[in-house]
């Protein structure tokens, strides 16, 4: 028996215009965007386990009221229910406000075993949610996982490092973040669309929670964009014309970049 | 939040094709190509597509399948176009053998045969054009005679999509009916691996994983439930099965033409002579805005045409069906004309895959109905006009 909680992020569609709003902050509202995809992983994993054993899978989401998109097409990829925590006050929150809301919802969501996360969000991408999810829940952390075995209440975890492989366990409920690694997503089929639209969603906002609005958003955030410009474009390579010392010349390249 | 319109389609509509473009994208036209040029089937992208229940939409969920109309399939069909790997057996086994066996099967037959169309596990074709009748019903010569409950299929059948591929064949035979001595339509499952049936490949210009064949059926030996639905109502089911054949045929072209119009746009934004891209010259843009046009146009009432069939409105559904598979026929062959001119030579590169479209593309103007049958039926029909045959 496993519930599952899986945080899933609406984020920008990374193959259109991506903008910022006056306050710094990506715009989430006027772009399209889309379930992150490495959050897939997540939801792919998750339904794997409860497929295997039983249990339900609900999909948590907190964004603005498009991040809607998000859930719904957890819960027609298979996500039984979904939650979606929606208020003004957390436009523009950091990693550290975000990791609040998630962890007072999963405390009112109480009926879980497992909180699984993909390995970052496609437009943040800073990785530490999960850690700091943990923190907050007072739970083990199993991160990074490219492969997940589960024995009991237990879960094992194998985590790819640069150094090492490390193989990871921890019984009870814990916090899990996957790889893009650890699967394959399925598509959303005809069946799972059509039955979306009857899967139970509540919104809840910041009070339902036992939040104040000082506690998150832009002020409450603890660092500040200050400015920002667009990466400039890509200048023409260098074109090394082999007259007998190309090799040479490409030597003499790699050690002024310091590759050799 | 749009509400849908009959202009556009429903949200979970539109979820539909985006799920099924985004599995399209991860074969393509080089995957289509290559598997054609080297006599594969494309078996891969069909068990993918199948698995995720697409080729199953329009099958009732009591059977396995998503309990959506033949508008849910043409847009299945539409995408894999689109992406450059159109699925053609699409358009026969699960919208015409599907669907009559859906509407007219008895129970058991339903039971048997539904589930496979759900998951694509069974394809099946369908043969109805013969050397000497073509598509006219009422000339078909393959009969079905009556051997105490058994049935005796004698005939031949020609130019029928890809028998290679399927385990069983829906063939269009007569039947003696017993009181009048009349012969009607009717409709026969038969197994590709019955004694006294031969299937001979027709070699073809048309570069395609789905092959055609010529059908020979010596005193092939049938059981009684082969028939589908009853005997002496074979020209309904038969139409019943048309105009989704129609439906598909008009979405895969639409399907088609967006490909094309898609790349030539894309290369004549890059293409850069004399300093500007060749996109920028009207006489490059107009056509493809003309072809843009006509592919809106003829999707539209392709559009109309599923809505009317899932409506159930068989009579207006054939009038629309008709129309819109002449549309889209029609804007898919100016539109792979319009991109491989747009791309001068490289238009007929094997490595821009249009090439290969022209003679695929006017394949959508000669079957399931050639463009001179529509306006036939057209102006009989739709215009009172006397006929000509």
């Amino acid at each position: 028996m496993a519930n599952i909680v899986v945080l899933v992020k609406y984020v920008p569609d990374a193959t259109g215009d991506r903008t910022f709003t006056s306050d710094n902050t990506v715009d989430r509202v006027g772009v399209d965007g889309l379930l992150s995809e490495l959050d897939e992983y997540a939801v792919e994993e998750a339904l794997k386990v409860v497929e295997a054993g039983d249990g339900e899978v609900t999909v948590l989401t907190v964004g603005p009221e498009q991040a809607a998109d998000a859930v719904r097409k957890a819960l027609q990829i298979g996500a039984h229910k979904g939650v979606h925590v929606l208020d003004d006050a957390i436009a523009g929150s950091d990693a550290a406000a975000t990791s609040l809301v998630l962890a007072k919802a999963i405390e009112k969501i109480a009926d879980y075993d497992i909180v699984m996360t993909g390995l970052a969000s496609t437009d943040g991408a800073m990785s530490v949610v999960p850690a700091m999810l943990a923190e907050r829940l007072g739970l083990p952390q199993l991160t990074f996982a490219s492969e997940l075995t589960i024995e009991g209440d237990t879960i094992r975890i194998r985590r790819d490092g640069d150094a090492a492989t490390e193989t990871i366990e921890a019984s009870g409920k814990m916090v899990v973040s996957v790889t893009d690694q650890i699967n394959e997503p399925r598509y959303p089929s005809f069946k799972g669309i059509m039955a979306a639209k009857k899967k139970p969603v509540e919104t809840w906002s910041i009070a339902d929670l036992g939040i104040e609005a000082s506690q998150v958003g832009t002020a409450a955030a603890w660092t500040k964009v200050l400015s920002f410009e667009p990466r400039p474009p890509r200048t023409a390579g260098e074109i090394v014309t082999d007259e007998g010392d190309g090799g040479t010349k490409l030597a003499e390249y790699l050690a002024s970049k310091k590759f050799v | 939040m749009t509400t849908p319109t009959p202009y556009t389609e429903s949200r979970e509509r539109g979820e539909l094709r985006q799920a099924v473009a985004e599995l399209a994208g991860t074969f393509g036209r080089a995957y289509f190509l290559r598997k054609a040029r080297d006599g594969e089937k494309t078996t891969e992208l069909w068990s993918e597509v199948g698995k995720n229940g697409y080729l199953g939409v329009a099958v009732p969920e009591e059977h396995g399948g998503g309990g959506g109309g033949i508008g849910d399939l043409a847009v299945v069909c539409e995408e894999l176009a689109a992406a450059g790997c159109p699925l053609l057996m699409m358009v026969v086994s699960p919208a015409i053998c599907g669907t009559i066996i859906t509407r007219f099967g008895t129970p058991a037959q339903q039971a048997h045969w539904l589930p496979g169309f759900a998951d694509g596990t069974t394809t099946m074709a369908f043969s109805i054009t013969e050397p000497d009748a073509g598509s006219n019903s009422h000339r078909i010569t393959t009969t079905a005679r009556r051997d105490g409950d058994a049935w005796v299929l004698s005939g031949g059948k020609t130019y029928i999509s890809g028998v290679d591929e399927a385990s069983h064949v829906l063939v269009v035979a007569k039947t003696e009916q017993a009181a009048s001595g009349r012969l009607q339509p009717a409709l026969f499952i038969v197994p590709t691996d019955a004694p006294g049936f031969t299937a001979q490949p027709i070699e073809m210009d048309v570069v395609s994983p789905e092959k055609q064949f010529t059908l020979f059926f010596d005193d092939v030996r049938l059981p009684a439930d082969a028939l589908v639905g009853r005997e002496d109502a074979g020209l309904a089911q038969l139409f019943a099965g048309l105009n989704p054949e129609r439906i598909m045929a008009a979405a895969f072209a639409v399907g088609t033409a967006r490909f094309a119009l898609r790349a030539a746009a894309a290369y004549a934004k890059e293409r850069e002579v004399w300093g500007m891209p060749i996109g920028a010259h009207q006489a490059v843009a107009h056509p493809l805005a003309q072809s843009y046009i006509e592919t809106e146009l003829a999707s539209l009432m392709t559009q109309k045409a599923a809505a009317l069939y899932d409506a159930g409105d068989d009579e207006a559904a054939a009038e629309a069906a008709n129309m819109a598979k002449y549309a889209a026929a029609e804007a898919a062959v100016d539109a792979v004309d319009r991109a491989v001119q747009t791309h001068g030579g490289n238009g007929l590169a094997s490595e821009y895959g249009l090439g290969s479209m022209i003679a695929s593309s006017r394949l959508s103007r000669i079957a399931p109905v050639s463009r001179e049958m529509i306006l036939n039926f057209v102006a009989q029909s739709s215009l009172g006009l006397p006929r000509s045959y």
